[in-house]
């Protein structure tokens, strides 16, 4: 009597290891995934030495590929957050005709193979597209240049940085920027003063999954850009030249650069280095 | 003077309006209305967050219909403060003098003076989100001052608090509202709190106005079933007519006067009902004996409830329950005639 009482009182005061099926399928599927995602990461690593890595380093076309792709998913990140922050205010805060199809729209990209997208990207961008023809008799060309780099990685991730803004934006109570209007605050001092000081991590974050994103893009990019290549696009060529052992040094060196920017950035937006300077709501 | 002319806003399928308010300078209109009776829609549509379809807005005679909200000059207080929680509590009231970049030397001044006067000097470098309920409106409040504004709304500003924070704050409220000298709308569910601000009162339910005037006529005098509830009066019962006089069930009823001869409902103020002899002083509404059911000790009225068909309830001071015999007691009910009122059913909305 007295020990169902107590292993029931410990049930609801909370105990913190939880018995069952249910909390034990929850644990497994946890881990089976999170397993799943960590474990060729521990494969490539491993079958990296460091002179291999050294070597990656060393070579000038590895080295040039790795710094392209983070240049052009850089741009790319201050691209999209440009563009998407103000699609993304009028998602969360104006009701129009078409809303929900705008809303769908943005959400495209994430739909489209990769490789669809950069042959769809050709006919728009490429030497005889309906930009690309325009922008070649100015001498100025997507195909096969940085700024087609750019064009590919900006269409598959745009979605990143609308929707991430989108969230924070609707995470903001209304009534915050209407005191601010009814302040004397105009449209714009209040999105000066008032939204973007609020929702500015949102928006980092969506730069941070845009740039994350971008730096990894193959299938369009190999498209609209076989050359320059990219890091992706380089590693695949190393893959097919000179086989895994050569081409999983330069995966560790970009997976290394990818890494890091993405964490110093997500620790930026997310508050972890700035514990404490975030304003209580 | 602050007007509201033939107002319509409309929201999905919900209308609101069309609504005629005169609230002069330094008086306090008090909208009271149950739940999604359109009162903050017809906050919204004077501090021009929504647009009315028909209608118009005026500000000491200046049409304000077409204009957005930062160039009307009027103040709206929120049920949830809704500051800034980016800034400190100071740079929260000094928001709108920071717009005109005034914030330091004599706006400087004004803002030591606001925070001084709500009593929240001492919170001043606080975050909002550290605040208590009770000073985030403090703060809500100087905050709208500060922008000097020529009316102020609010929008259930005390809703969200407790109990004895919101009566402190309501007295805070009421010196404010007179000492500013400025149209004020102040929006509630809350019958407590509107008698205690209003000069006058603006029933709204379902988006219609249903009776507007001065708070003590609207009191005494309801004309309709929405306002005599808001307002504390209880309904018994249907009238009905006999060759012996009037009743509402078993009892027997004479009011000061009947809202015409069509069926009508009677109600009465449970504070009136007085319990014993009966009160020589004034004729009565309603007189009958009847059987005590049950004491339910509230504050700060009791409640008595009588085996009256159909049943009453009567609100008694405290120290009166020790002259009543208790539970099962027979006792003399009567309620003055001025406490008892007859109201048509679906009678017309007739406004000051």
């Amino acid at each position: 009597m007295t020990g169902t009482a107590s292993r029931e009182q410990r049930r609801w005061s909370g105990s913190r290891v939880s018995r069952g099926l249910f909390p034990a399928l929850l644990w497994l599927a946890s881990g089976v995934l999170l397993g799943f995602i960590l474990l060729p990461v521990l494969g490539l690593v491993t079958a990296t030495s460091p002179a291999g890595l050294r070597a990656a380093v060393r070579s000038g076309e590895i080295r040039d590929a790795v710094l392209l792709s983070v240049q052009d998913a850089a741009i790319t990140a201050v691209v999209a957050t440009v563009l998407g922050v103000p699609l993304a205010y009028l998602l969360a805060r104006r009701r129009f005709p078409g809303h929900a199809l705008v809303q769908a729209i943005v959400d495209l990209p994430l739909a489209v193979p990769h490789t669809v997208a950069g042959i769809a990207l050709l006919f728009v961008f490429g030497r005889t597209g309906w930009l690309g023809a325009a922008a070649q008799a100015t001498g100025f060309s997507f195909y096969g240049t940085q700024a087609g780099i750019v064009v590919a990685m900006l269409f598959v991730s745009a979605p990143f940085a609308v929707n991430s803004a989108r969230v924070a934006f609707e995470a903001l109570d209304p009534n915050v920027e209407r005191a601010a209007r009814s302040l004397g605050a105009s449209p714009g001092q209040t999105f000066r003063r008032v939204t973007v000081p609020l929702a500015w991590r949102g928006v980092l974050t969506g730069a941070v999954l845009v740039y994350a994103r971008s730096v990894s893009e193959f299938g369009a990019v190999v498209i609209l850009a076989y050359y320059p290549a990219t890091a992706p696009v380089e590693i695949y060529n190393l893959f097919l030249s000179a086989g895994l052992a050569e081409s999983a040094s330069a995966a560790v060196l970009l997976l290394l650069v990818a890494l890091a920017t993405f964490l110093v950035l997500r620790t930026l937006a997310s508050g972890w280095l700035v514990a404490g300077a975030r304003p209580r709501r | 003077m602050l007007t509201v002319s033939g107002v319509v806003t409309l929201a999905g399928s919900f209308r609101l309006g069309p609504l005629d308010l005169e609230v002069p300078g330094g008086r306090v209109l008090v909208v009271l209305g149950p739940s999604g009776a359109g009162k903050s829609m017809l906050l919204d549509t004077v501090a021009g967050f929504r647009s009315p379809r028909h209608g118009t807005v005026c500000l000491d005679g200046r049409d304000l219909t077409g204009l957005p909200p930062d160039q009307r000059g009027i103040g709206v207080v929120f049920q949830d403060a809704a500051l800034f929680p980016h800034l400190s509590v100071r740079d929260n009231v000094g928001f709108a003098l920071a717009l005109r970049r005034q914030q330091r030397g004599r706006g400087g001044a004004v803002i030591d003076e606001l925070l001084a006067r709500f009593g929240i000097g001492h919170l001043a470098r606080r975050a909002p989100g550290s605040l208590s309920g009770g000073e985030r409106q403090r703060v809500a409040l100087a905050r709208a001052l500060a922008a000097r504004p020529a009316a102020l709304l609010l929008d259930e500003p005390l809703s969200a608090l407790d109990q004895p924070v919101r009566e402190e704050l309501r007295e805070v409220l009421r010196t404010t509202l007179h000492e500013l000298a400025v149209p004020a709308i102040h929006v509630t569910h809350d019958r407590d709190e509107a008698l205690r601000l209003a000069d006058d009162l603006a029933i709204l339910d379902s988006g219609t106005l249903c009776q507007t005037g001065a708070a003590d006529r609207l009191t005494g005098q309801p004309t309709d079933a929405v306002t005599a509830r808001l307002l504390g009066w209880l309904a018994l019962g249907s009238v009905r007519t006999a060759t012996d006089g009037r009743f509402v069930g078993d009892v027997p009823i004479s009011p000061a006067e009947h809202g015409g001869a069509g069926p009508g409902t009677v109600f009465y103020r449970p504070e009136e009902v007085r319990l014993g002899g009966p009160d020589r002083s004034s004729p009565p509404g309603l007189h009958v004996r009847a059987r005590i059911l049950d004491i339910v000790r509230t504050v700060p009225l009791a409640r008595v409830l009588l085996d009256t068909t159909p049943p009453m309830t009567a609100l008694v001071l405290h120290r009166d329950l020790d002259g009543l015999d208790g539970l099962g007691g027979d006792v003399e009910v009567t309620v003055p005639r001025h406490a008892v009122r007859v109201i048509t059913d679906s009678a017309p909305a007739p406004s000051a």
